[in-house]
């Protein structure tokens, strides 16, 4: 497949982050409000320059009710707060994740229908039970999981990782490295929840287990918060403030999943695989190239299949890749270099995608990594929602 | 050994797809969603063979006899119907007759520390109630591990 036409060709400016907390102590609005505006203070922009609208609203909270401004933040519900006077283009993504927001915001700018695309993840956390399940019945999908104890995500990787680590006779203490190297880069990232509280190796090994194999710190924590970021064409990025990160290509998982059938590795490999190769095709690069990459990490074993299915090492040794050093800010692959999910508490995979455009422009301050020039994104779980990034210093 | 008899379990509810699978369970039988064209199982029932796209769909009974494709140890106590039985093994298991189709379920009747990847396990029929009855699975007779 020859490279992408579109190649480097649309960029992402300025980024913005609410105050990230436990609970929800202000209406979710007010967090996506701070992160809007802050994007677009950051890239030199009005509020009236902003032209297109773009987000995934999904609350991955089951059980809880989805109200607009409270527990998520729609589309509507930003027009409603910004009216903004030359808004052209808006769009709610409901598949892809919000990979998938960014990825549509990109292709209304190519298109040319508008000019500066705003794109946000608000994430909340609802009083009581993250997965408040009370429920007798168990209807759709869920006939054939929930009458098991099969609840909330956590459990449905879970039964896959046993699947891996099983056949692949690997020993899930060796994921201890991935969280404490991530909290340590947590601490380099001022806006991450973690930000100023260590993680030792006792602490993982004496945390309490969740689902078996994922012990507490395998697991992102909930929490109340909003990122988000502006995006334009190369050209017009140019003249904003901040460095622009050039988008030189991204790519979606293509293989299809059959709802209610779980535990399925393949269907994390297979789909991690498909986006990845998009990605690399269009892009003209290949893992080999990679100087940094950010691997969605809601659960740590998403970085796992993540690492094999996109091609940075071989099925079965991903266990082993991020052991003496790699992945530390000075190792040969720097992996999730802002604390990831693990480390900023659960805004999914929009702030993957903003440190993978802060290290490809040189703008990660305290944690910025030397010599990018090609960063690599993983934005979601490899599986159903996943959608894969490559992010320039230059317009290649 | 996990205490279930605690649990009030959430009961399925069947829909147009699924009804046949609840309903042969009720009368003690496993059958599966089954491709006329291409002969492959599949499960949970879908509209389509998800191989063949065919529309020509039956149920047709399989032995319930397979291998633990993979499982999870559930500890957590967030959801309280299940909060008794912590922890508990819910596992996820590849019938013999019908390979690609999982199906979850719990380990009954063991420890939750005997649910291995590839341990053998049969059917059983736990009753919820007089319109459904879960296929749930045990150890099977002479359980050892595969390498499948």
């Amino acid at each position: 497949m020859p490279k992408w036409e579109n190649r480097c060709k649309i960029a992402l400016s300025g980024v913005g982050y609410s105050k990230v907390t436990r609970s929800a102590d202000v209406p979710l609005a007010a967090h996506a409000l701070e992160a809007v505006r802050g994007a677009v203070a950051a890239s030199g922009l009005e509020m009236g320059d902003i032209d297109g609208l773009s987000t995934y609203p999904e609350l991955p909270a089951t059980g809880h009710a989805e109200v607009d401004g409270i527990s998520i933040v729609s589309v509507n519900c930003m027009m409603a707060m910004l009216k903004l006077p030359n808004l052209t283009w808006h769009m709610q993504v409901g598949s892809n994740n919000i990979g998938g927001a960014v990825q549509q915001a990109a292709n209304a700018l190519l298109a040319g229908v508008c000019k500066y695309a705003v794109v946000w993840r608000a994430m909340h956390n609802p009083k009581g039970t993250y997965q408040n399940l009370p429920g007798a019945q168990a209807a759709g999908a869920s006939q054939f999981t929930g009458p098991f104890g099969f609840g909330g995500p956590g459990q449905h990787m879970a039964v896959a990782y046993t699947r891996y680590l099983e056949r692949h006779n690997q020993a899930r203490e060796k994921m201890v490295t991935l969280a404490l190297t991530q909290r340590q880069h947590t601490q380099h990232n001022p806006h991450a929840f973690f930000y100023g509280t260590p993680l030792t190796r006792e602490d993982y090994f004496n945390a309490r287990m969740v689902a078996y194999p994922f012990c507490l710190y395998d697991c992102d924590i909930p929490v109340q918060g909003a990122v988000a970021v502006v995006l334009t064409t190369a050209e017009r990025a140019r003249d904003l403030q901040p460095k622009p990160a050039y988008l030189a290509g991204y790519g979606q998982r293509l293989h299809f999943e059959v709802a209610g059938r779980i535990g399925s590795l393949a269907d994390y490999m297979e789909g991690g695989a498909s986006s990845a190769k998009l990605t690399w095709e269009r892009s003209g690069f290949s893992p080999k190239d990679v100087d940094v990459a950010q691997i969605y990490d809601g659960f740590s074993a998403s970085v796992i299949y993540g690492l094999e299915s996109y091609g940075f090492c071989k099925r079965g040794e991903a266990l082993d890749f991020i052991q003496g050093g790699r992945i530390g800010l000075d190792g040969e692959l720097p992996l999730n270099t802002f604390g990831g999910s693990l480390g900023t508490g659960r805004i999914h995979g929009l702030w993957h995608i903003i440190e993978g455009a802060l290290q490809a422009s040189g703008r990660a301050g305290a944690r910025q990594i030397k010599d990018v020039n090609v960063s690599f994104v993983g934005a979601s779980a490899p599986i159903v929602t996943g959608t894969t990034f490559i992010f320039t210093r230059e317009p290649y | 050994m996990s205490d279930w008899s605690q649990v009030t379990r959430p009961v399925p509810v069947p829909n147009e797809w699924t009804r046949p699978f609840w309903e042969a369970a009720r009368r003690g039988s496993l059958e599966l969603q089954r491709c006329q064209s291409c002969h492959s199982f599949q499960h949970p029932p879908y509209a389509t063979c998800v191989k063949c796209v065919s529309v020509d769909l039956k149920f047709e009974a399989v032995r319930g006899v397979g291998s633990i494709y993979a499982y999870t140890i559930m500890y957590h106590t967030g959801d309280r119907r299940f909060a008794p039985a912590v922890p508990y093994a819910s596992i996820i298991v590849e019938l013999d007759d019908a390979p690609g189709a999982l199906m979850a379920g719990n380990l009954l009747g063991a420890p939750y520390t005997e649910a291995k990847v590839g341990r053998r396990v049969e059917v059983v029929f736990e009753k919820l109630n007089d319109d459904i009855t879960l296929p749930q699975f045990k150890l099977a007779a002479s359980s050892t591990a595969t390498t499948g």
